[in-house]
């Protein structure tokens, strides 16, 4: 058979989860990203229970999105209960995240 | 010769000797489907079971597609797995049978040779392993009823072989071998427990394990595609020697050989030589034996396994011959002739481009018959000397 | 003053205790998947993911299908977007796969979940004779089906449980076209009329009613079948906006169009009822693959559900699960 260059280990097709994960910036996908008012938070953490990236992390006082993978879907701000997250566009925002 | 050693001699068929086979292999899943003219294979497999003579998880599944993919996943979990099928089964199995191939799954699967596709026949035919050539499985065939016993336990020990890791089918003409009851040696459990012991010393291949690291299944992409593709072909190449290995091996442990890849009868002094695999090589036998009583120098080159293609020991093996005829039992759809005269073909430059010559008969349990292959011998014979011939004929079709 | 004000604010933020839905306390470990997968904005598919996989642990095998969720589910060459063990099928194999894995555990008697996971275009079309006869055949595993309503990750196509009217790539609305001639398989139903030891359909708004199926799910496998019906909805391919999926789900129970309830054994029993229900106007409103229909094709529509929860209604009263 020809000289060929082996890169995997296996003879079939198996991935391995102790190299690292695949994961993408999905935080560059977003057009608007949720901003949390602390003061309205009632701490009760529905933002995080329906966040379909998972991606709200316990502040100690109230929950923030973690950039890097928020996608901007808004269902944070319209499943809480006091309104306390509000979508802003990513316009308004001047930082790298929003690149 | 086939000598006799310890263990039983029963008068068994070919489906009862394919599922003897399975059951001293000692398999952990095996599913299980009905379609002519296997079902008898599935029943006994059944019986067994329910008499406590095989310790497996019956799987009496709802189709054969579901039969393919309930052994390939459970031998990814590590499961020694085993089920049967023919034609139309095989043909509804083909997805998860490329599945099996591209995971490397050592499923061990046994194929009564039935006609498929198109018209609808219920008889004997080698078209379906014809038709899954390209999947990717290692393909052997038998001849008897001994010899269906015989592969099965070999394949148990070449699908597992850590430089193989391939799916085996195990294929015997249905009808002919299927329902034809034959005295059979049936090795003892511990015996063949012994020679499928050299498995546990290799390395072990990965399987699936609950809370593992390890997915089973991974998108190929681009480099990463191509090369399990050329692992998957480079095993193949391997099998071809590693089956020879096994086959010598069989011998001192069980008293029979055949030869490995091909079964060279009476060639090294032939002139002319057929080349058939199945039942029929043993009727070409038969006249072969009646031909060099008249001192006529003919031979026979028995196929035994069909993927891969033996083309190293094909060309060894017919270096040199005058003339060549190959007997399908099968049609390649898009040449002029049959599989293995095709195949044959890409190495005629290798033996000294004899004359090649091909003989379609068998289809739809259209008997080979003695006078047929007597037939086949004298037009080989006349090519031989130098005479016209015709390159493929379709023998049931002639006057 | 304003600042004394802040600081009073502050105090009192600081001050909140943190008092969680009961739900968070079903989950058993961490979410496995990676930070950034690739579904879309909203996708309920992935809430259920990373849900289920946090409720049911870390020992589960997911077994995939090529779908929407065999994207996440499946590595690439050599990696994964997730720490679990899992094994990829063909579309028309998932259950039987899924039974060949169960089995051999069961033979070895290692206490692992197998967990097949596909939408309703395996499910109730070209891998529902491999569901049925694992259900008839009483394998161990759970069967978990998020039914977004059609082939989503082909390109919105219409499946065996896209319902009347919806528009779709191979059912599209046009000169002569209007939507989904079909009512759809009830799928759960059928499925419950295998006798499964466990049957039942969930939502992604009912994220406790969901986290109890699971757990009872895992539990009930050990008997057979245990098959879970999650209803969710697709915002790229009904056409709605993404931060309405989980109020799309709410109201679709509302609504009785997804009533919620199980089944052991063919005996049912609501887990949620609907009192008086809200309108299907309210539902259909909100998605854009139903905005072509007539009052008469919406009237059909409408008849269809009703049927299928006086169905469910019928049997809880005749067959009830105690």
């Amino acid at each position: 058979m020809a000289e060929v260059k082996i890169h995997q280990e296996h003879e079939g097709g198996w991935s391995d989860a102790r190299k690292p994960l695949l994961c993408l910036n999905t935080g560059s996908w977003r057009t608007q990203r949720p901003v949390a008012d602390s003061a309205k938070c009632s701490f009760c953490g529905l933002c995080a229970l329906y966040c379909p990236t998972g991606c709200m992390r316990d502040k100690g006082n109230h929950f923030q999105p973690d950039l890097e993978y928020c996608k901007g879907c808004g269902i944070c701000a319209v499943e809480c209960p006091r309104k306390a997250v509000v979508m802003i566009s990513e316009v308004e925002f001047q930082d790298e995240k929003s690149a | 010769m086939k000598k006799a050693r310890k263990g039983e001699i029963r008068t068994i068929t070919g489906n009862a000797a394919a599922a003897y086979g399975a059951i001293l292999c000692q398999p952990d899943v095996v599913a299980l489907y009905p379609i002519t003219p296997q079902s008898e294979v599935i029943e006994k497999l059944a019986g067994f079971h329910s008499d406590g003579l095989l310790d497996a998880e019956m799987v009496e599944v709802e189709g054969e597609n579901s039969a393919i993919n309930v052994v390939t996943a459970a031998s990814m979990a590590g499961a020694r797995v085993f089920t049967a099928t023919s034609s139309w089964g095989l043909a509804f199995m083909y997805d998860g049978m490329l599945q099996a191939s591209g995971f490397r799954a050592p499923v061990v699967m046994v194929n009564v040779n039935r006609e498929m596709p198109g018209i609808l026949a219920v008889s004997s035919g080698q078209q379906d392993m014809t038709a899954t050539r390209d999947s990717g499985w290692i393909q052997v065939i038998a001849e008897d009823c001994q010899e269906i016993l015989d592969l099965v336990i070999m394949a148990f020990r070449l699908a597992e072989d850590f430089h193989v890791q391939l799916p085996v089918m195990v294929n015997y003409d249905g009808f002919y071998l299927s329902y034809l009851a034959e005295g059979v040696h049936l090795p003892e459990r511990q015996e063949v427990s012994a020679f499928l012991a050299p498995l546990k010393k290799q390395p072990e291949r990965p399987v699936l394990v609950p809370g593992g690291p390890l997915g089973c299944g991974t998108h190929g992409i681009l480099e990463g595609f191509a090369e399990l593709r050329f692992k998957h072909s480079a095993a193949m190449e391997r099998a071809k020697k590693i089956f020879d290995d096994i086959d010598a091996l069989y011998g001192p442990a069980f008293g029979r050989s055949y030869g490995g890849q091909i079964e060279e009868y009476r060639v090294s002094d032939a002139e002319i030589v057929l080349v058939a695999s199945g039942s029929a090589a043993g009727t070409v036998k038969a006249v072969i034996d009646a031909r060099r009583k008249n001192g006529e120098k003919v031979g026979l080159v028995k196929l035994r396994m069909f993927r891969p293609f033996p083309r190293e020991r094909l060309t060894r093996a017919l270096q040199g011959k005058k003339a060549v005829g190959v007997i399908d039992r099968s049609v390649c759809f898009g040449w002029d002739c049959g599989p293995v005269f095709m195949e044959l073909s890409a190495i005629a430059s290798g033996i000294g481009a004899p004359p090649l010559m091909n003989f379609i008969d068998g289809l739809a349990n259209l008997d080979i018959t003695a006078c047929h292959v007597e037939m086949m011998i004298e037009r080989v014979q006349s090519a031989a000397k130098g005479g016209t011939f015709r390159k493929v004929s379709w023998i049931p079709l002639e006057d | 003053m304003s600042e004394r004000n802040n600081a009073a604010a502050e105090e009192k933020s600081k001050a909140k205790k943190k008092r969680l839905p009961r739900v968070f306390d079903y989950f058993r470990d961490e979410d496995p998947f990676a930070g950034g997968i690739t579904l879309c904005p909203g996708c309920p598919l992935e809430l259920l993911l990373r849900f289920t996989a946090k409720v049911l642990g870390k020992e589960i095998v997911f077994v995939g299908t090529p779908s929407c969720s065999a994207t996440v589910l499946y590595g690439q060459n050599t990696r994964s977007w997730h720490k679990l063990a899992y094994y990829s099928c063909l579309i028309t194999g998932v259950a039987s796969s899924a039974a060949g894995i169960s089995r051999y555990y069961r033979r070895l008697a290692k206490d692992a979940t197998v967990v097949a996971f596909t939408g309703d275009g395996c499910a109730a079309d070209i891998g529902f004779q491999a569901l049925s006869g694992a259900a008839e055949r009483n394998e161990n595993f759970i069967y978990i089906v998020y039914d977004n309503e059609g082939y989503m990750n082909t390109g919105i196509q219409k499946s065996g449980t896209t319902p009347f009217g919806a528009r779709t790539s191979t059912t599209p609305v046009g000169e002569t076209g209007r939507g989904n001639p079909n009512p759809g398989k009830n799928l759960p139903f059928l499925m419950a009329m295998h006798k499964v030891p466990y049957a039942a359909t969930a939502t992604l708004s009912h994220l406790e009613d969901l986290a109890k199926k699971l757990v009872k799910a895992k539990e009930k496998k050990n008997e057979g079948l245990a098959f879970i019906y999650v209803f969710s909805p697709c915002p790229t391919g009904w056409g709605f906006e993404s931060d309405k999926a989980i109020s799309l789900c709410r109201t679709a129970v509302r609504t009785n169009y997804f009533p919620l309830w199980e089944a052991e054994r063919g005996r049912f029993r609501f887990t949620r009822k609907a009192g008086s229900p809200k309108p299907l106007e309210d539902f259909l409103g909100m998605i854009r693959k139903f905005a072509h229909l007539s009052r008469k094709e919406i009237g059909v529509l409408k008849k269809e559900v009703e049927e299928r929860y006086s169905l469910i209604e019928g049997m809880t009263r005749r067959w009830p699960l105690e």
